[in-house]
């Protein structure tokens, strides 16, 4: 019974839902199509769960941080002391006699995320530049091969080619010619290999050969 | 009943074509192949052979190898990539157990999170030691892309990682985990399928999975035959689109379509 529970049952379940779902998507049958809405929907609802999970496991991981005053703890104390003023609003919100003064959380949301969390994400973001430039030149140092330096001169004719610059118009055409022609060939038969991957990864699924949601 | 039945117009051939051709070819190699006949060969993929030879030198030193799953949730479009780099943890999650240094697992998804957990739970259970399993080893970083990669980045910096691993769906800000890797010398190899994401990456790591190549962990790892067969499968359909491809450019210069 326990093997039935443990290896069969979830295994039925993920095909038989994934065919339903694979099904609304590829024929637009109205009852294909409500089970598919429906399966999507309860997938959305069960992730609402793994957020809670992931909750517990950000408090578990940095609170052992603080316990133990391991190196960078004090970052530890300061995203969990972060988590804590975010769910403030929330928490306040559902008092029945709020004070006119207090702000409501759409507005602190809107502080929260226009002031605080884009321009953070902007600056990291901008950050990405220099990580890259700084990876281009390491592939000099360590990667000393022709592969690495026609890495190097198409980053650098792509790189001059975008800039406009009196002089440079012909390397502008060289710059389209390498995206529009080698480059697109390469991304295309790149993205032909993860789509036959996908499906046979998918596939597996289906054939219950892959089952990442069952005991064995 | 008659809102139920089906018009030809709704459907999508081509994708159902697929599909049915790929299922075809799965099921006649497993069949043929699953269980018994000539073991299918492969070809070595560095990335992941690499990354065996590095949780042993892990537990001969005394640290833990990082493995980053990245952002893709297991309801999206990168829903089979994640899958894949799942795959790669539980290849290695029964090694990385029987020698007493599970891998820091960082993800950027929910949905992997407790996909990861009990990958590695499975592994104590089944070297007898559950009660050695700590779910703290599987870290949910972030769920914004550029967040999970800075915070999987510090993961690398503040602990004793000796080797890391970056397999899944990321996007160029993978070069922050990676940056952050080579700043400490470290190893570095990853799985990659979105070509922005590569290109960020080709710097940095010393091996790199490309594209098709991430989802050929499971075989290389393991060299088990049920992913070994599909490997099979996706060479003989990457051969059948490869030869309808020239076909059809055969076609438009001829001006017959």
């Amino acid at each position: 019974m326990s093997h039935l529970v443990k290896r069969w049952i979830p295994t039925l379940i993920a095909i038989v839902s994934g065919l339903v779902t694979l099904g609304g998507y590829l024929i637009q049958n109205p009852a294909l199509v409500y089970f598919r809405v429906h399966l999507v929907e309860w997938a959305v609802i069960v992730s609402g769960f793994a957020f809670f999970l992931g909750l517990l496991n950000i408090l578990r991981v940095h609170g052992r941080q603080i316990v133990r005053r391991r190196q960078g703890w004090f970052y530890s104390m300061t995203l969990l002391f972060a988590i804590l003023l975010g769910l403030l609003p929330t928490v306040l919100s559902a008092l029945p006699s709020l004070p006119a003064s207090v702000p409501s959380q759409e507005e602190v949301d809107h502080v929260v995320f226009d002031f605080i969390i884009s321009p953070l994400g902007g600056s990291l973001a901008a950050l990405l530049v220099f990580t890259l430039t700084l990876g281009a030149f390491r592939l000099l140092r360590v990667r000393r091969s022709i592969g690495a330096v026609f890495f190097l001169l198409i980053v650098v004719v792509i790189l001059l080619g975008s800039v406009p610059i009196v002089g440079l118009e012909r390397l502008a055409g060289a710059r389209d010619w390498i995206i529009n022609v080698p480059g697109m060939a390469g991304m295309r038969g790149l993205l032909l290999g993860v789509a036959l991957g996908t499906v046979i990864t998918a596939l597996r699924v289906f054939l219950a050969s892959e089952r990442p949601h069952s005991e064995f | 009943m008659g809102g139920y039945l089906i018009s030809a117009t709704q459907i999508h051939i081509e994708a159902i074509l697929l599909l049915g051709l790929s299922s075809l070819v799965l099921i006649v190699l497993f069949i043929l192949r699953g269980r018994k006949g000539p073991r299918p060969s492969m070809r070595q993929v560095p990335a992941f052979q690499d990354l065996r030879d590095e949780t042993g030198r892990a537990a001969e030193s005394g640290g833990a190898l990082h493995i980053a799953l990245g952002s893709g949730e297991l309801y999206g479009e990168d829903a089979m990539t994640s899958l894949a780099s799942l795959q790669v943890v539980e290849s290695l999650a029964d090694e990385a157990v029987s020698y007493s240094a599970p891998p820091v697992i960082t993800v950027g998804a929910l949905t992997l999170l407790p996909l990861a957990q009990d990958i590695l739970r499975r592994a104590y259970e089944r070297s007898g030691r559950p009660e050695a399993y700590d779910p703290g080893k599987v870290r949910f970083v972030a769920p914004s892309p550029v967040a999970y990669a800075a915070g999987a980045a510090n993961t690398i910096s503040s602990e004793n990682i000796t080797a890391s691993m970056t397999v899944g769906s990321f996007g160029p800000e993978a070069s922050l985990i990676t940056n952050a890797g080579s700043r400490h010398d470290l190893p570095q190899l990853a799985g990659l399928a979105d070509p922005r994401a590569i290109s960020a990456l080709y710097p940095t790591t010393d091996r790199l999975a490309m594209g098709e190549e991430l989802y050929t962990g499971g075989a290389q790892m393991t060299g088990e035959r049920r992913y070994l067969v599909g490997l099979v499968a996706q060479d003989i359909l990457r051969i059948v689109v490869a030869l309808l491809v020239v076909f059809m450019a055969a076609l438009v210069l001829l001006g017959a379509y």
